[in-house]
């Protein structure tokens, strides 16, 4: 099986950048598979990066690979699939990048609703700057810029894509890697705004400050919180309140996507250039015959 | 190729020319270049060119979409050109400002790209309606470390078009971002056009070719080996220093080299880079070096002064960067003063001592009070300059 990633893969950039234990590798693995499985192909599939630990991904698959600036990665997925709608466009991101620097970008895609893949990398922690707090860090947690204790309440993603507009919204783990394998392949077959947020340890960086510390006790606590979305329906918001809550949290297929209202707004535009070109040339006939008519009466 | 596609143009047309804005004529030329993306937000005094955009591209098979703010533009217009689209945006001082750091990313990773800045005085939210050049070093160096820049600036509405096809040309044959700077007066401004006559247009810096239509021109050979997205090589595209292949490459001596490969492509090509024309070459005691609305009071100026017998000439600009740096010490060689009108407080006047101070006299006429600098106000700096010795 890992051979059949490496199709995808660009083995001689390895090893790679992120540290022992880290879980980035893990959820790209997971990508990795889904495309194999998905059979995409390479000359139609771009992934898109911003800046950060996450991001970095896309210089690691053997597909059109851009590694944007920090926070921009939607706004150049935008272009790039407005540009070519064959294209299968995903983008790989951190909460840093896409939930603070990015946020405006990512309520707008969702807003949009264009036929887009993005899959959060949520470590809860800016690791490659070296553990500044992130705005999903839980409150009290603490990182280099909070060292007392983070004062801020943290946002719920999935909430958030949802009520601005995404049509796919799913979350899972790090440590349940086959169900989050098929939230990926789910997201990037579904025709909208697919979004997914991957939880994922850092212990380099979020774990040494804050308990468990190691790799491998952040995932098993990981998945000690983790209830899926059918379970979490029966329990109590108390029960609730530090429980990971994943797989398919809302989907809609029929909701509007961008690429498909834009292709009808084109198509009104050029039926209204098309009605407008054959009035003026009816008027001037019209008025041609109307002259002829008048020499005749002369 | 169907040159005029544009009804919301068309019904004002009486064939041979019409009376047009400056930010439409702009449009128009993109559309003419063949720019087929167009991703923007709505900036004071520059909106008319995405309302112009936003009505004609979706009839002509292309992408207008209206971002979430000037960032989301930009970098969504690199995102098209690297997906192989000739991509536009346009914007004001503020929206210029944030645009700056993609910029930054589209000289590195070499994505052609146009960018129109219709300036408004600054800084800051500044004055919206009021004409200004002050973006001018912005445009040179508003993005973090060293990098290469072409900008050209348009001064009236003829020019907005054909200085927007020649942005688009030079963006595909340098594969750089490309800002055309106008002024909110240049923008605003109704003038006669027609297509035909602006694309007719010598220059004394040599014959650009103004033709309407998208040609897809040669790359200078100092680019490196574009890497478009979707091409059978799924490339790797990155702001960080890389080398050809597209990876990012942390040696000290390539890191250097790809820096100077970068400056070079452009550095090298100054003569085919700089557009200008000279009125009364050669027959001057003050050069008036002037670009975008000041060009035209200092031709105004020149004619003026020509009546009372001053000897003055006048180096039009239409390329800023990169510094077209023969003309303006060949001038600099033979005037005794070069009068720099410029509504700012001397930016440009400041590049153009830098190069000519050894033979001339560089003197600088900002102007920051949201008005344009006339004619008169021309002439009565050069009367204070060479008048009273003509009378003697």
């Amino acid at each position: 099986m890992t051979l059949e990633i490496e199709q995808f893969l660009h083995s001689e950039r390895l090893p790679h950048i992120w540290c022992a234990g880290c879980g980035i590798g893990i959820v790209t693995g997971a990508f990795l598979r889904a495309a194999v499985d998905l059979g995409l192909k390479r000359e139609e599939t771009v992934v898109v990066g911003g800046i950060g630990c996450s991001s970095r991904a896309a210089g690691y698959v053997d597909l059109g690979s851009v590694h944007a600036i920090h926070g921009r990665a939607l706004a150049f997925a935008t272009g790039i699939k407005m540009a070519r709608p064959d294209f299968t466009v995903i983008v790989v991101t951190g909460d840093g990048d896409g939930a603070a620097i990015g946020g405006n970008h990512l309520i707008h895609a969702c807003r949009r609703n264009i036929d887009i893949t993005c899959i959060l990398f949520n470590n809860q922690i800016y690791g490659m700057t070296g553990g500044q707090l992130s705005p999903t860090m839980e409150l009290g947690d603490r990182a280099t810029t909070a060292p007392y204790g983070q004062a801020e309440p943290p946002f719920d993603l999935c909430r958030l894509a949802e009520a601005a507009g995404a049509s796919f919204v799913a979350r899972g783990t790090a440590a349940q890697i086959r169900p989050l394998e098929k939230l990926i392949k789910q997201g990037i077959q579904h025709p909208g705004f697919a979004f997914i947020e991957a939880v994922v340890p850092c212990p380099t960086e979020y774990g040494k400050r804050n308990k468990p510390a190691s790799a491998v006790a952040m995932l098993d606590e990981e998945k000690a919180r983790s209830v899926s979305k059918s379970k979490a329906a029966t329990m109590s918001a108390e029960e609730l309140a530090d429980k990971i809550v994943t797989g398919i949290l809302h989907r809609d297929v029929d909701a509007p996507e961008f690429q498909r209202t834009y292709a009808e707004m084109a198509a009104r535009a050029t039926a209204e250039a098309a009605e407008r070109a054959r009035a003026e040339a009816e008027q001037g006939a019209a008025a041609e015959a109307a002259e002829q008519a008048g020499q005749e009466e002369d | 190729m169907e040159l005029w596609h544009t009804h919301l143009l068309r019904e004002q047309i009486d064939q041979t020319s019409m009376l047009v804005q400056g930010n439409r004529a702009c449009a128009l030329g993109a559309l003419d270049a063949g720019v087929r993306f167009f991703a923007g937000y709505p900036i004071t005094p520059s909106s008319e060119i995405m309302e112009a955009m936003a009505y004609e591209l979706p009839r002509v098979g292309g992408v207008f979409v209206q971002m979430e703010d000037e960032i989301a533009s930009i970098c969504a217009c690199i995102g098209a050109s690297l997906a192989g689209q000739l991509a536009m945006t346009a914007t004001s001082g503020p929206g210029f400002s944030l645009m700056q750091e993609a910029i930054g990313y589209a000289i590195m990773a070499e994505a052609p790209l146009v960018i129109v800045d219709v300036m408004r005085a600054g800084p800051s939210t500044g004055r919206p309606t009021a004409p200004s050049q002050g973006d001018v070093m912005q445009a040179r160096w508003g993005t973090h470390g060293d990098h290469p820049a072409i900008v050209l600036a348009a001064s009236n509405v003829a020019d907005m078009y054909r200085l927007t096809m020649a942005a688009v040309r030079f963006g595909q044959r340098f594969r750089t971002p490309v800002t055309l700077l106008a002024d909110e007066v240049v923008g605003h401004m109704r003038e006669s056009f027609s297509p035909e006559l602006a694309s007719r247009y010598r220059l004394t810096s040599g014959d650009f070719d103004f033709t309407p239509g998208y040609v897809h021109p040669d790359l200078v050979r100092e680019v490196h080996p574009p890497h478009v997205l979707g091409s059978k090589t799924h490339p790797h595209v990155t702001g960080l220093i890389h080398d050809e292949t597209g990876f990012p490459a942390n040696e000290n001596a390539k890191s250097e080299q790809f820096l100077h490969e970068l400056f070079d492509k452009v550095g090298n090509h100054r003569d085919e880079l700089c557009l200008y024309d000279i009125k009364n070459e050669g027959k001057g005691r003050v050069c008036i070096v002037a670009y975008g609305s000041c060009a035209r009071s200092a031709r105004a100026a020149w004619k003026l002064a020509d009546q009372e017998g001053l000897p003055v000439e006048v180096l039009h600009l239409y390329t800023l960067f990169p510094l077209p740096v023969e003309i303006i010490q060949t001038v600099a060689r033979r005037v005794e003063f070069i009068l720099i009108p410029e509504l700012n407080l001397g930016q440009y006047a400041r590049e153009v001592r830098k190069m000519a101070e050894n033979w001339t006299t560089v003197i600088s006429m900002g102007k920051v009070d949201g008005t344009l600098i006339s004619p008169r106000e021309i002439l009565e700096r050069v009367t204070q300059l060479v008048g009273k010795y003509e009378t003697v």
